[in-house]
């Protein structure tokens, strides 16, 4: 795609009715929105916002900002690195501190990037909150995630020992 | 989704939303169950609405649904992303056949519901258009290249729906296309013929084949062009490729190069298709070859040795070149000239009286060529013919019957040094050599080692006779051939040389055996030959010079002591018996050197005397003629040795078999021989046998059991 369209400003819209200009670009790094660009050119999309109604305004302008630091990015690939990307919790420092957010926005972002699949971002918000949960016991996570424990203590007993093989020791 | 379609954009924010809301809320499965049946539903309109279309309109309306329909699944896919993303993967994951991503789910539906509904419509309309572009009408082409695409599209893999397969393609659209091919041309061809000559015929069938090439490139995919070839060779070649056969004759008969060219690549896209082209060929060499020397052989022992090869060549050349030129130059072809020559260069109206008349001709014809001032041929011209020469050669199958007769007449332009180029006779050995390998020419290579050895022996010898100077020399010249070297033999005859060359004789003999002791020298008097000034001449302005033979040379030199001799005194002082006496005699009388008492006769109890009044234009006269009883002598003679030379052949070959290999049957033996010996002759089983019975007998070989020999070292 050419240069000069890439710096083309779209609109979004969030479910509370908020527009957003970014540039094309930008905006394409979510595959729902490149794709509905591609089908539909670039002279229908620019006649109107283009309405985003999962997301509400403070998680969008969230997600454009990744987008924005991203936006130069090389398209990931679907399956060549997937078995890196999946096998690693390594988070970019930036990335790291942009997901220095509570925990409702967390869950906000990554619900969002899998709506408007963005496969990176979805990436980086499940490493954030596998990396939560890594290294603590199960009393540890539920708190963390304010979970309330609803297993009898015979359940958990079972569970522990069919489980047995995979504690650290 | 019942919104109204009339613009895109309206379609997409409305399917959008509606799909979003719902991929949020709803269960996917849902989704795709009522996306299922919409599709359903718009694809059983449209079968029904093709129903009022036919033929070409048929095919625009199923071109035009096509591509609305395929546009509009790219749009629908990208809406349902969510869906292909989420339910449609863990669905697919999870081993679901039926389920498949939301574009794959289009093509699936069209074939299912409409494709095989209305594909046969669909083909006959193809299969009428493709027909009137083939009686050569103009078409709208481009409609039959998508509809192949649209097939190809819709060959969908079951394991694997991302991997496009040719299924659907081969099953509907290749087989009834290549179908009709074949009722076409068959009916076609049929009909051709019935009107038309099978030339004629020939042209058509090759220019169909190259409109259905570019068929192929025009409308078709590449993947056709091999089942569209072998259909297309079928009906327009193989199931006339008898009539085509037989024409070959009449082509090869009249000469007609061009259409043989054109057979020639139409049959050899069908199987085995040229072999009967190259029998025929090869049995229509082989005739033309003996018509053409039947033609020259009127009078088999005045043949020309000339006019012999030339027949043989000008066929050679004839067909070598048709078969370059029509026949693509083909090794098969080629093979097929070469048996045919083969054929007619050992089997001919010439070689009725025997096989060794070929390679005797040929070696006669080498031995013009190579004599000196023949006809003056240039050395360009020579070197060619002398390859022409190499190509018969590499037809004849006794090549030893031409090495015994070619050794001889190179002996004799050796000794008789009227060889026209040293350079062409290297050049002739070598390329024997090459033919037949370096022991098939080493005899003819000592020759040549023999004569230069000579020419620095005449110097040391010149050398030594002026330091020890004694009298009046002979200006003479010696040539010290090796026994067995050279196809020579004694002379028949005892010979006292007459006292000016004997002392010369004399004084080289000890000059040579100083240099080689022990060797044992044999005057070959019947070869020598000098020239003698007569002197005696009256009314002579200038003395006349005699080349003569030494046997001439002895009985002249006697007239220096009397002007009268008896045919007993010469036959007394020169001790040559009649055989040999006789003819050197009678050159003399002929040229009335000599002139006797009783008429021109030779005999006892003649009287010869001088001819004073010896008169003739030239001051140089050639006596030393051979006579032309003495060739003819000396071919049956060389026909002679060969018999001997070839049991000999035969013997050591057989010897040497079974000095590697010890012990072998007698059948193996026999067959190996033949083997062995074929690049020098053909030889008859008959006198193998005979031969291992002359090897038994010297004990070379032993009688084992079980039809077996064994060496005897």
């Amino acid at each position: 795609m050419a240069d000069s369209s890439s710096t083309t400003k779209i609109v979004l819209e969030s479910n509370e009715g908020a527009r957003i200009d970014v540039e094309r670009i930008v905006a394409e790094r979510s595959v729902l929105i490149k794709n509905l660009i591609d089908d539909l050119g670039e002279e229908a999309v620019l006649a109107e916002p283009i309405p985003i109604p999962n997301v509400n305004t403070a998680v969008l302008r969230k997600v454009i900002d990744w987008c924005k630091y991203h936006k130069n990015d090389a398209a990931q690939s679907a399956d060549d690195d997937n078995d890196n990307r999946k096998k690693t919790t390594d988070i970019d420092e930036w990335d790291q501190k942009f997901m220095q957010v509570d925990q409702e926005m967390l869950f906000e972002i990554i619900l969002a990037a899998n709506y408007l699949d963005i496969k990176q971002l979805l990436d980086v918000g499940c490493k954030t909150v596998a990396n939560m949960i890594k290294g603590k016991s199960p009393e540890e996570i539920r708190k963390t995630f304010n979970i309330t424990n609803d297993f009898t203590p015979e359940e958990e007993e079972q569970i522990r020992r069919e489980n047995e093989w995979a504690e650290d020791r | 989704m019942g919104a109204s379609l009339t613009s895109p954009r309206a379609v997409h924010e409305t399917l959008h939303k509606a799909v979003s809301f719902n991929a949020a809320h709803l269960l996917g499965e849902d989704l795709y169950k009522l996306l299922n049946e919409y599709l359903a539903q718009h694809l059983t309109g449209l079968v029904e609405e093709s129903k009022s279309h036919t033929e070409e309109a048929l095919l625009a309306f199923y071109i035009r649904e096509w591509n609305r329909y395929t546009n509009a699944a790219k749009y629908i896919h990208h809406i349902f992303g969510y869906l292909n993303r989420h339910w449609v993967k863990r669905e697919m994951d999870e081993g679901k056949k039926s389920v498949y991503d939301v574009y794959t789910l289009h093509l699936v539906k069209w074939r299912d519901v409409l494709f095989h509904q209305v594909v046969h419509k669909v083909m006959d309309s193809v299969l009428k258009l493709v027909e009137k572009h083939r009686n050569g009408e103009t078409i709208e082409y481009n409609q039959i290249k998508l509809v192949v695409d649209s097939f190809i599209s819709l060959g969908l893999d079951e394991n694997d729906s991302h991997k496009p397969t040719l299924n659907v393609y081969r099953f509907h659209f290749e087989k009834p296309f290549l179908e009709a091919t074949k009722v076409f041309y068959t009916n076609e061809s049929k009909q051709f013929l019935a009107e038309n000559s099978v030339v004629e015929f020939m042209k058509k069938a090759e220019a169909r084949l190259e409109e259905e090439e570019n068929r192929v490139q025009l409308y078709l995919i590449g993947d056709i062009i091999i089942q569209l070839k072998k259909a297309c060779n079928q009906v327009l070649i193989e199931d006339h490729s008898n009539l085509l056969r037989d024409e070959f004759q009449v082509l090869l008969d009249n000469d007609r190069e061009e259409d043989m060219a054109r057979m020639y690549s139409l049959l050899s896209r069908i199987a085995g298709g040229l072999d009967p082209l190259r029998a025929k060929f090869e049995n229509h060499v082989r005739k033309a070859g003996l018509a053409a020397v039947a033609k020259v052989a009127s009078d088999a022992d005045k043949l020309e040795p000339k006019v012999y090869v030339d027949a043989l060549l000008e066929i050679h050349t004839q067909y070598q070149g048709l078969v370059k030129r029509a026949f693509n130059d083909e090794a098969e072809f080629t093979r097929s000239l070469d048996n045919a020559c083969r054929e007619f260069v050992n089997r001919n109206e010439v070689c009725k009286s025997g096989s060794n008349k070929s390679p005797e001709l040929l070696a006669k014809y080498t031995d013009i060529l190579l004599r000196k001032s023949s006809t003056g041929v240039e050395d360009g011209a020579l070197e060619e013919t002398l390859a022409q020469i190499m190509t018969v050669f590499k037809y004849i199958e006794d090549k030893d019957v031409f090495q015994k007769f070619y050794s001889r007449m190179l002996a004799r332009r050796l000794v008789h040094s009227n060889s026209s180029s040293d350079d062409a006779e290297t050049s002739m050995i070598s390329k024997l050599k090459e033919a037949c390998g370096f022991e098939y020419t080493s005899k003819l290579q000592r020759m040549f080692q023999d004569m230069q050895i000579s020419k620095d022996l005449n110097t040391g010898f010149k050398g030594h006779v002026q330091a020890s100077i004694e009298g009046k020399n002979l200006d003479s010249t010696y040539s010290v051939l090796g026994t067995g070297f050279w196809p020579l033999t004694a002379p028949g005859t005892n010979f006292n040389p007459p006292e000016e060359i004997a002392q010369d004789c004399e004084r080289f003999t000890r000059f040579y055996k100083h240099k080689h002791d022990g060797r044992k020298l044999t005057w070959l008097w019947q070869l020598c030959k000098g020239d003698i000034k007569a002197n005696y001449v009256r009314n002579a302005k200038m003395p006349y010079t005699f080349s003569v033979s030494v046997y001439q040379m002895a009985i002249l030199l006697l007239f220096n002591e009397k002007l009268q001799n008896t045919y007993e005194e010469i036959a007394q002082t020169t001790q040559l018996n009649s055989e040999s006496l006789d003819p050197a005699l009678l050159v003399c009388l002929k040229a009335k050197v000599l002139t006797c008492d009783s008429g021109a006769k030779v005999g006892p109890g003649n009287t010869y005397s001088l001819n004073l009044d010896f008169k003739n234009k030239k001051y140089r006269v050639n006596l030393n003629v051979g006579m032309k009883s003495e060739t003819k002598q000396e071919e049956a003679e060389t026909n002679k040795t060969i018999e001997e030379d070839r049991k000999l052949l035969l013997q050591s070959a057989i010897v040497r078999i079974m000095k590697a290999r010890k012990k072998m049957k007698h059948q193996q033996l026999v067959s190996e021989t033949i083997n062995q010996i074929r690049s020098r002759f053909v030889p008859k089983v008959a006198d193998i046998k005979k031969c291992i019975e002359i090897l038994l007998d010297k004990e070379y070989l032993e009688r084992l059991e079980d039809d077996e020999l064994g060496y005897l070292a």
